[in-house]
């Protein structure tokens, strides 16, 4: 240890920044290693600065640590308040992602699993069918009561309520896509009928978001998925093309339905602000 | 510091308690070390709310990182190089400009204190003083605060090229003065 130790007026002209370079520099990397000298430069600091840092160290060390989604938005350049109402979206948590991939998976095993030719058509009917089903769902649990766990705060929010209901949309779509699409590079006898699922889930969530300006989103999204449903098996069934509404035609139609719906939407958002009545 | 007989912690082994998620560990580090990094960082950035923000950062990644202390060397050393890492990290998104106090005022020492310098410290002292600011803050930033030439150049908003020019000025000038 030294024995040289800087004295009051040092210090106190080193804190004001009147101390020339030199004599500063000499002072720095002695405060470096003498704790003595270090104590002494309390008396020259301002408490009160100190004290106001400390409590946002203590404010900054208390915050909870954001989920692993967040993070991973904040990483790849979205802005932290978005990124937290993204990560708070139901249908963008995990389990939610889980449970998207484990019904593709089901749906491209039972498509690979068949032995027969028929077989094989009916497995990659099913994995169409619900694989445009996928952001309907999505979508619907990403707002609204008893989901959206910031539904009362965006309601109450400077932010538009339609704002981020559409930024929602646009994630929960972008993610259950990039599934479908990996889903189905499994699929056996890879052509276009593996992508042909992507105008109708577009078509699909854009209707049963225009519907969830009158009804409740999750009604609107189940009435959507029944009527689907419905059109797919007898469409399917009537006629001896099973993927006729997946051909030219009801792409065409899809492409209407999107149109309509994005009508709709546009006219009548200010219901997404009010909130949905129950 | 108080009267207490008590046998102060070593700052390593705050440190290690800190590792293991002790706040008051932490507060008395805080304490011991917050004083001199916020008037350090003053002498390099103009800007208080920015030096602020640069200590929160720091004690923050104390907080978070003491786990990556290894021992080796003070423990003021290692949180500096935490701070300065911080503050050329936040400068490089919000340029502030580097304090002019210390050099509009040293213009004003008296001869009296000149002298005086010149005693206390010799020539080195002197001559250092002497150096432009500009040759001075690469000195600064190289040879006390160990900045690597890149480094430095993001604090100071020059070329890399730039600060390795004027180190070599400033050297050739602190070698001509001695010699």
């Amino acid at each position: 240890m030294t024995t040289w130790h800087a004295d009051t007026m040092l210090l106190s002209s080193y804190a004001s920044g009147a101390l020339d370079q030199a004599r500063a520099y000499s002072l720095e990397a002695h405060l470096l290693a003498c704790d003595r000298c270090r104590a002494d430069v309390v008396g020259v600091s301002d408490q009160e600065q100190l004290d106001r840092i400390w409590a946002e160290v203590t404010e900054a060390v208390d915050a909870p640590r954001p989920g692993v989604v967040e993070r991973g938005l904040v990483r790849l350049g979205v802005r932290d308040h978005l990124a937290r109402l993204l990560a708070a979206t139901p249908s963008l948590r995990l389990s939610w992602l889980g449970a998207e991939a484990l019904a593709l998976g089901f749906a491209v095993l039972a498509a690979n699993a068949a032995v027969t030719e028929g077989g094989r058509e009916l497995g990659m009917f099913v994995f169409l069918v619900v694989a445009a089903l996928l952001p309907v769902g999505g979508v619907a649990v990403a707002y609204g009561p008893g989901m959206d766990p910031t539904y009362e705060v965006s309601l109450a929010s400077p932010m538009r309520s339609f704002g981020l209901l559409m930024t929602r949309a646009a994630a929960v779509l972008g993610t259950s896509t990039v599934l479908a699409c990996l889903a189905a590079l499994a699929l056996p006898g890879l052509d276009w009928a593996a992508v042909a699922w992507l105008l109708p889930s577009l078509g699909l969530t854009s209707a049963s978001l225009a519907l969830a300006t009158r009804l409740r989103p999750l009604v609107a999204a189940g009435s959507v998925t029944f009527v689907w449903v419905t059109v797919a098996l007898v469409a399917a069934y009537r006629g001896d093309d099973r993927f006729v509404i997946f051909r030219g035609g009801g792409q065409a139609a899809f492409l209407v339905v999107i149109a309509l719906s994005a009508f709709v939407i546009a006219r009548r958002r200010e219901a997404f602000e009010q909130g949905v009545t129950e | 510091m108080g009267t207490r007989q008590e046998e102060p912690r070593a700052d390593d082994d705050l440190l290690g308690e800190v590792a293991s998620g002790d706040r008051g560990a932490l507060r008395v580090l805080y304490e011991r070390h917050v004083p001199w990094l916020v008037l350090r960082l003053s002498r390099r950035c103009a800007d208080p709310g920015l030096v602020e923000e640069v200590v929160q950062d720091t004690f923050v990644a104390v907080w978070k990182g003491a786990k990556r202390y290894r021992g080796q060397g003070e423990v003021a050393a290692w949180i500096w190089g935490i701070g300065i890492r911080r503050l050329i990290d936040r400068l490089r998104r919000h340029p502030a400009p580097i304090p002019v106090a210390a050099h509009s005022r040293e213009l004003m020492t008296s001869a009296e204190e000149q002298v005086l310098i010149g005693i206390e410290y010799g020539d080195l002292g002197e001559a250092f003083n002497r150096l432009s600011p500009e040759l001075r803050a690469v000195m600064q930033a190289t040879v006390l605060d160990g900045l690597t030439t890149k480094e430095a150049a993001r604090l100071l908003g020059i070329p890399q090229g730039t600060v390795k020019t004027r180190l070599m000025r400033a050297r050739a000038e602190l070698r001509e003065v001695l010699a």
